[in-house]
C-alpha cells in the first residue's frame, strides 16, 4: 500500500538553507503500523470486559480488516446471537467456534459462523482522567 | 473486454453490512426528506414495493411485512462506495466510476476470464462487505446486459464468444435492455419483439431511422462491435446545484433566507471544492404542485456576478437578496434551490471595470471556514443567517448512524 508522506515546511522564509534539507524524510506515522490496508479497514469499539486475558479492556478501539481470513488463534469480530461480539477465533475438529475469558460461542447445527473481521490492532488511551481534556480528550479511546 | 461492476440493492446492503440481523428481511431506504422509496432489498421487491413509491402510500404494506426502512444515508454509501471503487480500481487496468454503484472496467487482453472474474468479485465482496455483480463481454451494452443475468446466476456472467452472446440476448427482455426507454419499447412491443435476439436480427437501417445514431450504437453493441468507447475522462462540470425540499410549508421570508444560505453555503463549498467559479447565480422557489387547493407560485431569477466568485460570502449574499426579491406573501413554498451556472476555472479570474475587488480577502476566509470544517466536521463554521432552530430541515426519522466517518457512533463490540 503506497501512503501520501506528510510534506515537510520548507525553510525558504529566512533564507537560512539547513543543512539537513537533503536528508528529510517522511516522519513515522502511527497509523502505518495499524492499519494494513485503508480501503478494507473499520473501527469498532469494545464495550465490555470479556476479552481481558487477551488483553482487551472495555473502551479499547479495535481495529478491523476485512480483507484477512480468520485463523486458529486470531481475535475476530463476528455477528452472532444479535450482537457483534468480539472474540478469539478457535477451531474443533474442523468446526469453528468464539472463546472468550469465560464463554464459548457456538453456531447452531447447519449454521455458518459469519466472521465479520479480524481485529489486527488495538488502540487504548492510557491517559489518566485529570489529563484527558481538550486536545486529549477523544484520543484513541473516545 | 468491458466488465460492468454493479452493487446488488446498494444502499439496502450499506444498512445491513452494520446490522447483519436485517439479512434476510425486507429493507427499503427512503429519498431526501423520507419521501419515497429509492431501494429495496430482494425482500421488499418480493412484498411488491415498487421503485419510487412514496412511502405515505406505502404505509400499510411497509408495516404489514415488517420491513425496515431507512433515511437515505448518504454519508455512509458515499464512504462505501469509495471502498467498493478502490477495491475494484486493483484489478482493472482502466476503471470508469459510472455512478455510486456502478463501474465499468477495461480488460485489456486478459486471459482466462473464467477464473478472474469470480476472484474479483469475491475479493471485493470480502473486503468492502458488499455484494457485486460483474457482467462482461465484448461491448458496454452487452455488459450491461451479462450483468443483469450475472445478478440472477451466481454473480458473475462473462459473454466472450459470439455463441455465449447468441444464447444470451436470445431470452433477455428487451425492455431491460441499456438504451431502451419506454417509447422505445412501447414501439418495439407493437412489432412483438420482445427479446434482445429477435431486436439484433432487425437491419441496420431500422434502427438508424427509427433510434436515431444512438440505435445504429446499440445495433452494432448487440453484434459485439464496440461503439460507446471506453471514456474515463469525467464530463467538465457545466453547473452546481443545491436543492432540496422543506419539511413543513415555508411561509416566512426570513425562515425561507435561512434554508437558501444553506443550500448556498453548500453549492459554495462544492464550487471550492471542484476548484470553479460561478458567473451566474440562479435562485429558485416552489410551492406544492399536487396541491389544487394552494396558490401556485413558481419563481427563478438568474443573478449575473460582477466578478466569478466561489467564496461563502458572495454567494450567500447574492442567493439570499435574490429570494427575498422572490418571495411572495401568502404562498406556501416547499422546495427551493440554488444552481451556480458559467463556470469558470479558479485561476482565471476576470477582474471588472468599474468593481473593486477585495484581493480575495473573502476567499482566503472561505477557505479557512473549509478548513475548519474539514478538522471539525461539516456545518462548525458556518453563517449566522442560516438560523438556529432549522424547523425545514429534511425529515429522516429513520437514519442510521455515520459508522465508519463520526468517531463518536462506531459500533460497538460485546
Amino acid at each position: 500500500m503506497i501512503r501520501k508522506y506528510q510534506q515537510r515546511a520548507e525553510q525558504d522564509v529566512s533564507g537560512f538553507k539547513s543543512p539537513a534539507d537533503d536528508y528529510l524524510e517522511g516522519r513515522l506515522n502511527i497509523v502505518d503500523r495499524l492499519v494494513i490496508d485503508p480501503e478494507c479497514t473499520f473501527y469498532f469499539q469494545m464495550d465490555s470486559n470479556s476479552m481481558k486475558t487477551y488483553g482487551l479492556r472495555s473502551g479499547d478501539l479495535l481495529i478491523i480488516d476485512r480483507s484477512m481470513k480468520a485463523v486458529k488463534g486470531a481475535i475476530v469480530v463476528a455477528y452472532v446471537n444479535g450482537a457483534f461480539h468480539c472474540r478469539s477465533y478457535e477451531t474443533e475438529n474442523g468446526r469453528p467456534f468464539l472463546k472468550g475469558d469465560t464463554d464459548r460461542i457456538e453456531t447452531t447445527d447447519g449454521e455458518v459462523l459469519q466472521i465479520w473481521g479480524v481485529v489486527t490492532a488495538i488502540c487504548r488511551n492510557t491517559l489518566p482522567s485529570q489529563l484527558r481534556k481538550g486536545d486529549y480528550e477523544r484520543v484513541c479511546t473516545l | 473486454m468491458f466488465a460492468l461492476c454493479d452493487c446488488n440493492n446498494f444502499y439496502a446492503s450499506a444498512e445491513r453490512l452494520f446490522d447483519p440481523a436485517l439479512n434476510g428481511k425486507p429493507v427499503v431506504v427512503l429519498s431526501n426528506n423520507d419521501g419515497c422509496v429509492i431501494a429495496r432489498s430482494e425482500e421488499a421487491k418480493q412484498c411488491g414495493i415498487k421503485m419510487g413509491d412514496p412511502e405515505f402510500l406505502i404505509r400499510d404494506i411497509l408495516k404489514k411485512h415488517h420491513v425496515n426502512i431507512f433515511s437515505s444515508n448518504y454519508v455512509l454509501y458515499g464512504d462505501i462506495s469509495e471502498r467498493v471503487m478502490k477495491n475494484l480500481a486493483r484489478w482493472f487496468p482502466r476503471l470508469d466510476v459510472y455512478s455510486i454503484d456502478e463501474a465499468f472496467g477495461w480488460l485489456g487482453g486478459v486471459q482466462d476470464l473464467q477464473t478472474l472474474i469470480p476472484k474479483i468479485r469475491a475479493s471485493v465482496v470480502m473486503n468492502t462487505g458488499i455484494p457485486v455483480s460483474i457482467g462482461v463481454a465484448p461491448t458496454k451494452t452487452l455488459a450491461k446486459l451479462a450483468n443483469k443475468i450475472a445478478k440472477k446466476s451466481g454473480g458473475t456472467m462473462i459473454l466472450d464468444t459470439p455463441e455465449a452472446i447468441t444464447k444470451a440476448v436470445a431470452t433477455f427482455p428487451v425492455e431491460d435492455l441499456w438504451g431502451v426507454g419506454r417509447q422505445y419499447y412501447k414501439k418495439l412491443e407493437s412489432l412483438g419483439i420482445e427479446t434482445v435476439g429477435q431486436l439484433r436480427e432487425l437491419p441496420e437501417m431500422w434502427f438508424k431511422q427509427h433510434m436515431t445514431i444512438q440505435g445504429q450504437r446499440m445495433w452494432n453493441e448487440l453484434w459485439g462491435r464496440a461503439a460507446i468507447p471506453f471514456d474515463n475522462m469525467p464530463e467538465t462540470t457545466k453547473c452546481i446545484s443545491v436543492s432540496r425540499s422543506f419539511r413543513n410549508y415555508i411561509e416566512d421570508p426570513t425562515v425561507l433566507c435561512e434554508a437558501v444560505t444553506l443550500y448556498a453555503s453548500r453549492a459554495a463549498e462544492k464550487l471550492r471544492r471542484a476548484g470553479l467559479r460561478c458567473l451566474y447565480l440562479q435562485v429558485f422557489l416552489y410551492t406544492n404542485e399536487h396541491r389544487e387547493d394552494h396558490p401556485q407560485h413558481y419563481p427563478s431569477h438568474t443573478h449575473k456576478l460582477a466578478i466569478a466568485s466561489n467564496n461563502t460570502h458572495d454567494i450567500v449574499k447574492i442567493a439570499n437578496t435574490v429570494a427575498r426579491a422572490l418571495f411572495m406573501h401568502g404562498m406556501k413554498y416547499r422546495k427551493a434551490g440554488v444552481v451556480a451556472t458559467g463556470l469558470v476555472h479558479e485561476q482565471e479570474l476576470q477582474l471588472h471595470l468599474f468593481k473593486p475587488h477585495d484581493g480575495g480577502k473573502l476567499d482566503l476566509l472561505s477557505e479557512a471556514i473549509d478548513r475548519v470544517n474539514l478538522a471539525y466536521g461539516r456545518g462548525t463554521l458556518r453563517m449566522a443567517s442560516e438560523g438556529y432552530v432549522k424547523s425545514w430541515r429534511l425529515k429522516h426519522e429513520f437514519l442510521s448512524k455515520g459508522y465508519t466517518t463520526r468517531w463518536h457512533e462506531i459500533i460497538k463490540a460485546v
